[in-house]
């Protein structure tokens, strides 16, 4: 038997409520807020408190689908991201940098967010970067 | 206590141990086991309460014969018995530590300090519910300024049923709050007061007084107050202490024998019409 409570940050919003993880043998059964966590002193909302069933969802996406004469086609990570790129560059050619925009979230890390506003300007060559929170 | 609970891991009295440990600055619920020994020596007393008995729950439904050891307060026991009656947990392979209490109207001096909720501002004292009364003291508003008090508290709910999750004694696979012809999916608010009354009368015989659900309830809703009383009823018809009776409650899972004989009812008082 292998129990281990895992602390963690709620990925639902922007708020960063401090959560706790139950997990046994492998896998998450259940969520709990942390009741010393300064953000949320023990306190969640309906989200929060169902993290788990999101991970262990049976209709969660666990590789890239690329759509492929109007149907998903499943593929892996080296493809996907070929394609993508093959695709952007071609968007780019076609229409210049400013045709594509970038979308964060506050649901992703902070420095998951500098890391795609980076790749938008320093990659992509655009200032359309926007957030979440303010749509 | 961590010298008994290394003994007990080495001579596999038990399986595993859960109690807490500081994980990132954070006491959080740990669980021990045989094979990291050495652990056992970073065991606390957490002031923040979790609730031991729902994760050892969680583990007997995955290894049903496993033995568990945990550290019990006052609250952790009553649920544990209440867990036993209804036959989650077996008595046999649960053994527990008994460790300070928190700090309460029952006990002044404890280990943990999240029982007690924090002062009410002046608005919530006027038109709600304060969650420092005593039942008596609710009782004693008239029927209707009750009833507004109340009603004020309810439809405030955000329905994140937090007080369902982290309940230790909530542990049904069908719940009467999903069901669609109580409580139905999606409407916020909940269908007010219909929520609360569905989980209240639930609660009878059940509710060990805990005081988790009000301490997770994003809202501050007196829930301990609602469960009080609810269990104050089942005190008063059957003589049934929730938590420490060793009978199984009068609210039974259908085709349990229930044992409890009501108390004798009281003639009822001729009203006389002229």
């Amino acid at each position: 038997m292998e129990c281990k409570l895992v602390p963690s940050v709620c990925s639902y919003c922007g708020t960063g409520c401090g959560v706790l993880f139950e997990v046994i043998n492998g896998k998450i059964v259940s969520t709990l807020p942390m009741k010393t966590h300064p953000v949320n002193e023990g306190k969640l909302c309906i989200k929060g408190w169902n993290l788990h069933e999101h991970v262990n969802s049976f209709m969660r996406l666990k590789q890239p689908l690329v759509k492929t004469f109007g149907r998903f086609i499943k593929t892996d990570w080296d493809e996907a991201i070929q394609l993508t790129a093959d695709r952007f560059r071609e968007i780019i050619e076609k229409y210049g940098p400013d045709s594509i925009g970038v979308l964060v979230s506050a649901k992703i890390t902070n420095e998951e967010n500098y890391l795609a506003q980076k790749f938008a300007r320093a990659a992509i060559g655009t200032n359309n970067v926007d957030h979440c929170a303010r749509l | 206590m961590n010298n008994k609970v290394k003994a007990w891991l080495e001579d596999g009295t038990i399986d595993v141990f859960l109690g807490y440990k500081e994980v990132d600055h954070h006491p959080l619920p740990y669980c021990f086991t045989k094979e990291r020994l050495d652990e056992v020596d970073d065991l606390l007393l957490s002031p923040a309460r979790y609730s031991l008995e729902k994760i050892a729950t969680h583990m007997t439904d995955e290894e049903p014969d496993i033995k568990i050891g945990m550290l019990a307060r006052d609250c952790n026991s009553r649920a544990l018995n209440v867990l036993y009656l209804w036959n989650q947990l077996n008595p046999d392979n649960v053994r527990t530590v008994n460790v300070n209490c928190c700090p309460s109207r029952l006990k002044e001096h404890g280990d943990c300090s999240y029982l007690e909720p924090e002062t009410v501002g002046a608005y919530k004292r006027r038109v709600g519910v304060d969650n420092n009364l005593a039942l008596k003291d609710v009782e004693a508003y008239d029927e209707t300024e009750r009833l507004d008090r109340w009603m004020y508290e309810f439809q405030k709910c955000i329905k994140c049923y937090g007080c369902r999750n982290i309940c230790p004694v909530c542990f049904c696979k069908e719940c009467s709050l999903e069901h669609d012809e109580l409580v139905r999916t999606g409407p916020l608010l909940p269908d007010v007061p219909v929520f609360h009354m569905v989980r209240a009368v639930h609660m009878a015989g059940r509710c060990i007084d805990c005081g988790l659900c009000e301490a997770a309830c994003p809202m501050d809703i007196p829930l301990r107050l609602l469960y009080q009383k609810v269990n104050q009823i089942v005190m008063d018809l059957f003589d049934y202490k929730t938590g420490t009776s060793v009978e199984q409650p009068p609210f039974s899972i259908l085709g349990d024998t229930v044992t409890l004989e009501p108390k004798p009812i009281e003639p009822l008082k001729v009203i006389n019409n002229e």
